[in-house]
């Protein structure tokens, strides 16, 4: 046996901070996402409907304006719940059509690469990797969902006063729980679907499909069964349900809230269920 | 960047500095993966050797904590493989899997997972052209990874395992398409490396590549490890172990009827179809006499 002198000496200077380790992820995959041009003029076109919203705002309270050419518009421009339930649905919808553009290309090429490993082969956990990937998503979509619809409301709030504030406050949380917990449901969704689904567009399709596969699949059941149980596996009507609840607006939903905040719970589940199944750093083929 | 410091040294202060397995087995489902490893792989070069199948990547896999053990406890340098944190501080593993994540240089590939260490961007810009200066890929270094040969790619991978200056350098197939010249300086980096206290644990499935260079072999089949020590006393092992000679000829009877005289022979078969003639022997000197 070879005699060896031991002069290893390991790296012994500063480090940054565990906790943060897992937003290297989500930098780098910025970096990669936005090289993109399609994804950079979406992204801009997905702040058309806020600032039309926010000029909305502004009509709404100089409507002096508006009478001097004889426009009614007193009736129809009222900043209630029914205004940020609509907001929350162009903006939920927006934010489903780039989920599903951006979603698949977070894991599955992890996958195709076998870079799995590689990750894994560091001081980095699965948690932290679905952490990282997972902030992709949720930062991307917050931008164009929760965090316009509360500059909104600061719009709205700073020219209807402070009365008008701390009557409508509510409505502030019911912006930020009720899209926040849209963009972590398509997060989870689009994640899970990317680790199992190994080829790009089959998993951008695949997002898509549960958008609206579960509408029709939904409906149908509806009809043929004579319930209204079937809506429960339609993600839309689901989170219109919370939403409707969230803004105390009627939007002539037969689900019961409880019901839906279940659903959108077992989704996360499930979602996470799968992600722990597949992100893995050895595939294992039986 | 905060005062978290990093540990210069793993494990216990008392910790042996070996590389043990204890009664370890891993299965896949029904199928075996290794069964019932007890090894203690001291600093130095190691190599595992054994055909493909015989369980010398489960084996890498599991000392890095990748694959965990059904049964039995592993310990690298005194740390348990689940404490990730604290083991990839030490260990360096290369895969045998010849992929890379898209669109990146050598470099970029580098210094992109030695972030996840939590070094600062200028100590991984440091790490990582160290790394590629002792696997001699300086040139190549700002060019796609894709666009690398075989053996470019064996280097780039060998040097994100170095990167981070491990302790334990756990290589799976580290010689796999380099030239002669590359190859030889491969195995010089390894020697370096052990000549500093490391472990050095490569895998091959040729026993000739590694005898040269390597302290200690691991000899395994079908997941069991049949023979592990200095190359010579593994080579004296081989000599006594049964094992099976394919010869292909015209008269497979008549050389049959021959060998099966020799008291050495176990067992001949034949298969008509190949005009193969299989014998088992016993000592593999004594065959060519006959």
């Amino acid at each position: 046996m070879a005699v060896y002198k031991r002069s290893y000496k390991g790296y012994a200077g500063p480090l940054t901070p565990g906790w943060s380790r897992f937003l290297i992820l989500t930098r780098f995959s910025y970096a990669r996402l936005f090289q993109s041009k399609f994804l950079l003029m979406f992204f801009a076109s997905s702040f058309f409907y806020p600032m039309a919203c926010a000029a909305f705002i502004y009509v709404s309270h100089n409507l002096s304006f508006l009478t001097a050419f004889n426009i009614p518009a007193s009736e129809y421009l009222d900043i209630n719940g029914r205004f940020f339930y609509y907001f929350c649905n162009v903006q939920g919808a927006t934010a489903y059509l780039l989920t599903a553009f951006v979603g698949p290309s977070l894991i599955s090429p992890d996958l195709v690469n076998g870079a799995l490993p590689l990750f894994f082969c560091r001081p980095f956990s699965r948690l932290e990797y679905v952490a990282g990937k997972l902030t992709v998503l949720v930062c991307l979509l917050s931008v164009i969902t929760w965090v316009p619809g509360l500059i909104l409301f600061a719009i709205q709030s700073s020219l209807a006063g402070w009365s008008w504030t701390g009557g409508h406050l509510w409505m502030a949380g019911s912006i930020l729980a009720g899209l926040l917990v849209w963009c972590v449901v398509l997060s989870l969704i689009a994640l899970a679907l990317s680790a199992w689904v190994k080829w790009r567009v089959s998993a951008g399709a695949l997002v898509l499909a549960v958008y609206f596969a579960g509408a029709g699949f939904g409906s149908a059941i509806n009809a043929v069964m004579r319930t209204s149980n079937g809506s429960l596996i339609d993600l839309v009507q689901v989170v219109h349900t919370v939403w409707s609840n969230l803004f105390r607006y009627d939007a002539g939903l037969e689900m019961s809230p409880a019901s839906a905040w279940i659903v959108l719970g077992s989704a996360c589940l499930i979602c996470l269920w799968l992600l722990a199944r597949r992100i893995r750093a050895f595939e294992v083929v039986k | 960047m905060n005062g978290q410091a990093a540990r210069p040294e793993g494990g216990r202060a008392g910790g042996r500095g070996h590389v043990t397995f204890e009664n370890v087995s891993r299965f896949y489902g029904e199928v075996l993966g290794v069964n019932r490893i007890t090894l203690s792989i001291p600093p130095g070069i190691t190599s595992l050797v054994g055909p493909n199948g015989s369980g010398k990547t489960t084996l890498m896999n599991l000392m890095t904590g990748l694959v965990r053990p059904t049964r039995g406890e592993i310990r690298v340098l005194d740390i348990a493989p689940s404490d990730s944190e604290r083991l990839f501080r030490l260990v360096g593993y290369a895969t045998q899997f010849d992929s890379f994540p898209r669109g990146l240089t050598g470099r970029q590939f580098i210094v992109s997972f030695l972030r996840l260490f939590g070094y600062s961007l200028s100590e991984c810009e440091r790490r990582a052209s160290e790394a590629i200066e002792q696997v001699r890929l300086g040139d190549a270094a700002d060019r796609k990874v894709a666009a690398y040969s075989k053996g470019m790619r064996q280097r780039i991978k060998l040097a994100q395992a170095i990167a981070h200056g491990p302790r334990v350098l756990v290589l799976d197939e580290p010689l796999n398409g380099l030239d002669p010249l590359v190859r030889s300086e491969t195995i010089d980096l390894f020697r370096r490396f052990a000549a500093d206290g490391c472990h050095v644990i490569v895998s091959s499935h040729v026993l000739h590549e590694v005898d040269l260079i390597s302290d200690q072999v691991i000899l395994l089949s079908n997941g069991y490890v049949v023979a592990e020590g200095h190359i010579q006393g593994v080579r004296d092992e081989i000599q006594e172990q049964p094992m099976q000679v394919l010869i292909r000829c015209s008269q497979p009877g008549a050389v049959a009827a021959r060998a099966f005289e020799q008291d050495h022979v176990l067992k001949p078969d034949c298969t008509p179809m190949a005009a193969d003639y299989w014998l088992r022997r016993a000592i593999p000197t004594v065959f060519t006499e006959c």
